[in-house]
């Protein structure tokens, strides 16, 4: 076990539901502050799942239920006093497929600002800036940010998605599998903005690839039918797994 | 067949199947019969209103002018000179009144339905939705008659106005408007919301910012057929507005009584005089030109609000 202070995320005992269906089975894992973790696993495994149970994003789902604890900073974010709105700010969270809303560029990102009561044009204008700046965009928008988001390629979306993220001063960012619909070489590009980012944010991300998750994480989980069957640091979770099901899914036996 | 013979029995490659001419031909000819019936079904839709066009043009052509829409009706019986210059201003004031009540009605309907709402109740209630679209106009009049006209019902007695019969003609037009909106914010990609939770909106500023607006198109549709139905209904106005001949000196109590197109024309196809029955058939092309216009006029606000918003 970490030190106390070093972790930023634990989870404890987490059971979801949903319907009759045991999505998540008694998950146990905590994650590093400023660390990257991947959560791997093949579809349908729970993954995404657990990953929405962290911001609250199952909150809307009918017939979902959950057991447990999520403690963020030592705070169980399922306790009746959190609030979901202050809860979402401090997480980002990028989704698989790019999803701009229908406004211009500069809008979407000045979006997450306007909607906690900021309304200073100047403080917003300076912001976006730097949020497009920080998801290393600006210079190929900065003459069109009051053109479409639509406007953009798939891998310039996603990585407005990342500046709108985290407009809102998050310290934890959230991925399901960021660079699931992009070309190899816009995955780069935000594998790269992923590992400078570790300065600034907790970062855990769903994926789907070894290869990629082997490049970025620091911490690595499988998950396997609703199961955490294995979770460590990187450099023995590639290279030493210690269960044959773990070994079998990064050899791709899966 | 001669491409069987081709295909050896222990080979490993993939064996070719052998072309069917008979059915190729087959198949076009059935796609030749699908296009024929697709065109008649058409044709034989679209002839009915080309016709009503023609008749009604035919007849009333000789009151097509400008002065005709611009004055009001004079003579005895009332109507046999001037204009139905009532009606147009009636069916103005009984659009605004019912859009003022049945847009903001249905619209929250609507994005209660698609957001808001349980999955269960939702059930019953968009089974509800239904049902009030599939109510007669009539009973809606007789509803409005209680609820707004007399005294008997909430206490509203606006008596025979266009209040009430705006309002009346609102009833039919919320459930029309509620239902595509529903359509339309469920056909948003699910992105667009989740992305704007994720971000810490509340469901109002997700809905008030970012689906509204992509589900803009849809509910202007909503708009369209729900002005669309009124337009042309008499049934509900027999009960809480009628007609008059005159134009309106308010809203409610006497007085506040409106013409109307179709009322006008009901009433004077009832009237036994040649002339009125003429000026009833150039009233309906008229009211086709009004329906046109509407239509014209919202579908340029639609397109203008998705350009510039």
């Amino acid at each position: 076990m970490a030190e106390q202070n070093e972790i930023k995320v634990e989870v404890k005992n987490l059971n979801f539901y949903y319907g009759n269906y045991h999505l998540l089975k008694n998950i146990n894992l905590y994650f590093k502050r400023n660390s990257v973790c991947t959560l791997l696993g093949p579809s349908g495994c729970g993954k995404s799942t657990f990953l929405r149970t962290l911001n609250r994003m199952n909150d809307y789902t009918e017939g979902a239920k959950l057991t447990g604890e999520v403690l963020i900073d030592g705070k169980n974010i399922y306790d009746k006093s959190v609030d979901v709105v202050e809860l979402r700010r401090n997480i980002g969270m990028v989704f698989q497929s790019p999803n701009p809303f229908p406004k211009s560029i500069f809008d979407n990102i000045a979006f997450g600002l306007k909607i906690h009561g900021i309304k200073n044009r100047e403080f917003i204008v300076e912001r976006v800036e730097k949020c497009l700046k920080y998801a290393g965009l600006y210079d190929e928008v900065k003459d069109k940010l009051h053109k479409s988001a639509f406007s953009l390629s798939g891998g310039q979306q996603q990585r407005l998605c990342i500046a709108r993220a985290i407009a809102t001063n998050p310290s934890i960012l959230l991925m399901d599998e960021p660079t699931a619909y992009l070309d190899p070489a816009s995955a780069s590009i935000i594998l790269d903005l992923i590992t400078t980012f570790k300065k600034y944010y907790t970062i855990i991300i769903v994926s789907h690839n070894i290869q990629q998750a082997g490049r970025i994480s620091d911490y690595s989980g499988f998950f396997l039918d609703g199961e955490l069957i294995e979770f460590d640091e990187a450099g023995n979770f590639f290279t030493r797994p210690k269960d044959k099901r773990t070994e079998n899914f990064i050899t791709s036996r899966y | 067949m001669a491409e069987l013979a081709n295909i050896k029995k222990d080979d490993d490659s993939m064996p070719i199947f052998p072309i069917n001419r008979g059915y190729i031909k087959r198949k076009k000819f059935y796609n030749g019969i699908a296009v024929f019936f697709a065109v008649m079904a058409f044709i034989i839709g679209a002839f009915p209103v080309f016709h009503i066009i023609y008749k009604a043009v035919a007849l009333g052509h000789k009151y097509l002018n400008w002065r005709f829409i611009s004055t009001l009706p004079t003579g005895f019986p009332i109507g046999a000179q001037g204009g139905i210059l009532n009606a147009i201003i009636g069916d103005v004031y009984l659009i605004v009144i019912a859009s003022i009540f049945a847009i903001p009605l249905g619209i929250g309907s609507g994005l209660y339905l698609s957001l808001f709402g349980k999955k269960r109740t939702n059930t019953f209630l968009r089974l509800l939705n239904e049902l009030m679209i599939g109510i007669p106009s009539v009973v809606w009049g007789i509803v409005g008659f209680y609820v707004f006209s007399t005294n008997a019902g909430l206490g509203f007695h606006f008596g025979f106005s266009a209040l009430a019969g705006g309002l009346t003609l609102g009833f039919i037009m919320t459930p029309i408007i509620a239902l595509l909106t529903e359509q339309a914010v469920n056909q948003i990609p699910a992105g667009y919301i989740e992305g704007a939770l994720a971000m810490g909106a509340t469901k109002w500023q997700a809905t008030k910012s970012v689906i509204m607006k992509a589900a803009l198109g849809g509910i202007f549709t909503g708009i369209l057929l729900g002005i669309m139905n009124i337009i042309g209904q008499t049934a509900p106005l027999l009960f809480t507005n009628y007609y008059n001949t005159g134009l309106p000196t308010g809203i409610t109590g006497p007085g506040g009584a409106v013409g109307d197109l179709a009322m006008l024309i009901f009433i004077y196809i009832h009237e036994p005089s040649r002339i009125l029955h003429i000026k009833a058939e150039a009233a309906s092309v008229v009211l086709l030109f009004f329906i046109f216009a509407v239509d014209l006029g919202l579908r340029l606000i639609n397109y203008l609000t998705r350009k510039f918003l």
